[in-house]
């Protein structure tokens, strides 16, 4: 689902380290989940890219707010 | 939430009723269902449903005297009505097997005795035989059938009984004439159906007529001997065979349940889009040919109110039935983390419009039951408070910031613009005030009515801002509110119904110097959903119109949401694109409006169209809307003109840091951002902070920045380039609902 590389492609700016793919954990509508996203290795920081903010991300979204 | 909370919405949808034929059928019949199948040459499936409500299918496909016909709503289009019997005899001609059913289960020990083997008697016989008591028949005659004894088809009719007792086991005592009932003591039940000229043995005094019963709390009476028709007798003794089952279940007499009110059968749909079909003809003696028969019943209209399903956009999407929907909403309201909901999107997809009430014929409100939904789970904090979050900003905003009133002493009349007239067009209220102020040397108070939060069911909120509102009416003396906005209106109709209120355009059309520019040689007035029953608001805006020279064509449906009522847009933006892509087609000619969001709504969807202000104040403006950001700013150069010009006051908006960072943002983006209700301010907030504390991701090669912002409700991510020290162009603006957990 994460577009190719965007471990890669950016850096975190504070930290000028490249991302790695991390298990973070998410919360919504009272439900939670884990799920791997690029994270800055150094301060923790998570970077979400409009295709999974507006793809993967909005679909379960949706689902849980029709749970 | 107690269940009839939810339902007493629903309670009074007729859908799923029988139709008007049912309830004049004695029998009660499944009409809709009956003919469905017939339409289809089911011919077996038609007859066990014939057979289930009529007993004796032969005999009633021959006699009944069809008080249905009366009733069918096949005259609305014309035509005469369907012709039942004949169908019904089809049936029973063409059914391959009519053997009845065995009924599988155990005998049981109690007994019935049924005196006289008349219609009345031996529907109940059969009842029960049916349902294995041990039933036996006294007659004092040589044979069944009472009174059709006589007729000359009785040969048919002796078969059609026969072949409906042969799956049962009665025992019949022929030439038995009961004299007493003591004779029948040993019986656990006993039905009196002599007949016409019977015996009714000293209890026809004592008898019910409703429940058919007598003082003899084991004997029960009906058929010919009190006064029934051979239809109604067999009827009856149908139903009779169900009251004595319960009695010999439980010892009591109950009404069954689903009682049918005569009155019903004149319960007629309009049937707008009904075409005539003619009478089918039997061309062969015998009655209706397979194909005849199918051709007749498939006239059925099959008459079930669907109105507000057929009607409204969000209702035909999701295909609940009103009192399902009723039911669903008490359940989510009942379910907790583990189980699920079923209703969440339709609450949040509707319009709060009315328009189902205003079609219904018992004027169900269902737009109520969903706002009813809302408010119940922003009560219990179930609610996805993403739907609503930008709509109850801006409300915070209206009634923070870009608040104001200016009320000259002893002003009869105060302007209520609105939060939206000004933001989508301030010339409107300047047009507006200043002729209100040297006419009537009215007021002015700007504000939000409170419809973001009325349609987020955020009580609290609305109840808040109610009695803030009232305050502010009663500082001011009291005056009367003159409106430029239907929703605002009719808010304050709910909630504040004692501030005396006035449209604006029914002021305007009083003044006949007032001649509004001719901007269209034709169009059509689209009337908000807001001001359905306002009449005068409704006529002043026509009358407005038309001194201008402009020749009105009403539309077809009135009052119907533009899409922004409910703020649903967020829930649902597929529906919303539909919903206003139905409303700018629903005329050829161009509309005029008189509500600030209707027109954006047009504007955005390219249909022509002009705010009756506009015309009014000879103004010219186009399609165009104005970003959320020129909005607000709107909002607040209103007030600091205003303030200016009429009080001297400096009014000094709230700054921010990030007032002073300019963004280029390309036309598809703003676009998305409009979409999504992104606003430039909740970027630049962004990216200032992102550039102040360097906390954002980098992209070396393409020299790209993406930053984010967690507010409490939606998280904004923004993709952008440094073009100079404080401008920056936006590549990608979006946000999501969901929180991360920091570890
Ligand atoms: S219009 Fe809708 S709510 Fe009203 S009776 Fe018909 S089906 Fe029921
Ligand atoms: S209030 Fe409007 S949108 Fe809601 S169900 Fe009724 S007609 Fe449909
Ligand atoms: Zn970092």
């Amino acid at each position: 689902m994460a577009k190719m590389n965007e471990e890669k492609t950016w850096k975190c700016g504070k930290c000028n380290e490249e991302l790695k793919k991390k298990k973070t954990l998410f919360e919504y509508m009272g439900h939670k989940f884990s799920h791997e996203v690029p994270t800055c290795p150094k301060c923790g920081k998570v970077f979400i890219s409009k295709e999974l903010a507006e793809g993967r991300m909005a679909e379960v979204e949706e689902q849980l707010e029709d749970k | 939430m107690k269940m009839e909370e939810a339902t007493r919405f629903t309670s009074r949808c007729i859908n799923g009723e029988p139709a008007s034929c049912s309830f004049a059928c004695p029998f009660h019949l499944d009409m809709r269902s009956f003919l469905e199948k017939a339409g289809k040459g089911r011919w077996a499936a038609a007859y066990k449903e014939l057979k289930k409500s009529v007993v004796f299918p032969v005999i009633v496909s021959t006699l009944c005297d069809q008080p249905c016909r009366e009733r069918c709503q096949r005259t609305l289009t014309g035509d005469e009505p369907i012709a039942i019997r004949d169908i019904e005899a089809a049936v029973v001609r063409y059914a391959k097997s009519r053997k009845p059913e065995a009924y599988f289960i155990p005998p049981k020990t109690q007994t019935v005795a049924v005196v006289g083997a008349g219609l009345a008697g031996l529907s109940c016989a059969l009842g029960l035989a049916e349902k294995k008591y041990q039933v036996t028949v006294f007659e004092a005659r040589e044979g069944w059938g009472g009174c059709l004894r006589e007729h000359s088809e009785f040969e048919k009719f002796d078969e059609d009984i026969k072949l409906q007792f042969s799956a049962v086991s009665v025992e019949f005592k022929f030439g038995k004439e009961i004299k007493s009932l003591d004779e029948l003591d040993g019986f656990d039940a006993i039905y009196i159906a002599t007949g016409q000229d019977g015996s009714s043995f000293g209890l026809s005094d004592s008898w019910d007529s409703e429940m058919l019963i007598t003082s003899n709390p084991k004997v029960f009476m009906g058929g010919g001997l009190c006064g029934a028709s051979p239809m109604e007798a067999i009827a009856q003794g149908n139903e009779l065979s169900k009251t004595i089952e319960t009695f010999l279940q439980t010892g009591n007499v109950i009404k069954s349940p689903g009682g049918y009110d005569k009155s019903y059968c004149g319960r007629y749909l309009d049937h707008e889009d009904a075409r005539s079909v003619p009478l089918v003809k039997a061309t062969g003696a015998d009655g209706y040919s397979e194909q005849e028969a199918k051709q007749e019943a498939q006239r059925c209209l099959k008459c079930d109110c669907e109105k507000c399903m057929r009607s409204c956009e969000m209702l035909a999407l999701f295909r609940k039935k009103p009192h399902r929907m009723a039911i669903e909403v008490f359940t989510d309201s009942q379910s907790g983390s583990l189980s699920s909901r079923t209703m969440t999107r339709e609450t949040y997809s509707c319009n709060i419009c009315g328009y189902c009430k205003s079609i219904c014929p018992e004027s169900v409100d269902l737009g109520e039951l969903l706002r009813f939904s809302r408010t119940a789970r922003m009560n219990a904090g179930t609610h996805p408070a993403a739907l609503h979050d930008f709509w109850l900003r801006e409300m915070d905003f209206s009634t923070g910031e870009g608040e104001f009133r200016i009320v000259p002493d002893n002003s009869e009349y105060v302007f209520f613009p609105g939060c939206q007239l000004g933001a989508s067009n301030p010339e409107h209220v300047y047009g507006a005030y200043n002729y209100l102020r040297e006419k009537y040397n009215a007021g002015i108070y700007t504000s939000c009515c409170g419809a973001p939060a009325y349609w987020a069911g955020d009580e609290k909120r609305m109840n808040g801002n109610v009695e803030r509102i009232k305050r502010e009416w009663s500082e001011m003396g009291e005056p009367v509110f003159v409106f430029a906005c239907a929703t605002c209106e009719s808010i304050f109709s709910i909630f504040m119904p004692e501030i005396k209120r006035i449209s604006l355009y029914e002021l305007l059309a009083k003044d006949e110097s007032i001649v509004p520019a001719e901007a269209f040689s034709s169009a059509s007035v689209f009337d908000p959903c807001a001001a359905r029953g306002d009449e005068n608001m409704m006529e002043g805006v026509r009358t407005l119109a038309q001194r201008g020279g402009i020749q009105l064509e009403e539309l077809k449906e009135k009052n119907r949401c533009c899409g922004y009522g409910g703020h649903m847009r967020i829930a649902n933006p597929k529906l919303y694109d539909q919903i206003t892509e139905n409303r700018s087609r629903a005329g050829d000619k161009p509309y005029i409006v008189y509500c600030a969001n209707c027109r954006e709504v047009f504007a955005s969807r390219e249909k022509e169209c002009r705010h009756i202000l506009d015309l009014v104040f000879g103004l010219e403006t186009g399609l165009d809307i104005p970003s959320l950001e020129e909005k607000r700013k709107n909002s607040l150069n209103i007030k600091k003109t205003l303030l200016k010009e009429l009080t001297g006051v400096d009014f000094v908006p709230e700054a921010h840091e990030w007032d002073s960072l300019k963004l280029e943002i390309p036309r598809d983006v703003q676009k998305e951002m409009d979409e999504r209700l992104i606003s430039e301010s909740d970027l630049k907030e962004t990216i200032w902070m992102a550039e102040k504390n360097e906390d954002r991701f980098y992209n070396e090669t393409e020299d790209v920045y993406t930053a984010s912002m967690v507010k409490p409700v939606l998280t904004y991510w923004v993709k952008y380039k440094k073009k100079a020290p404080e401008v920056f162009e936006i590549l990608e603006a979006y946000y999501h609902r969901m929180h991360f957990i920091e570890e």
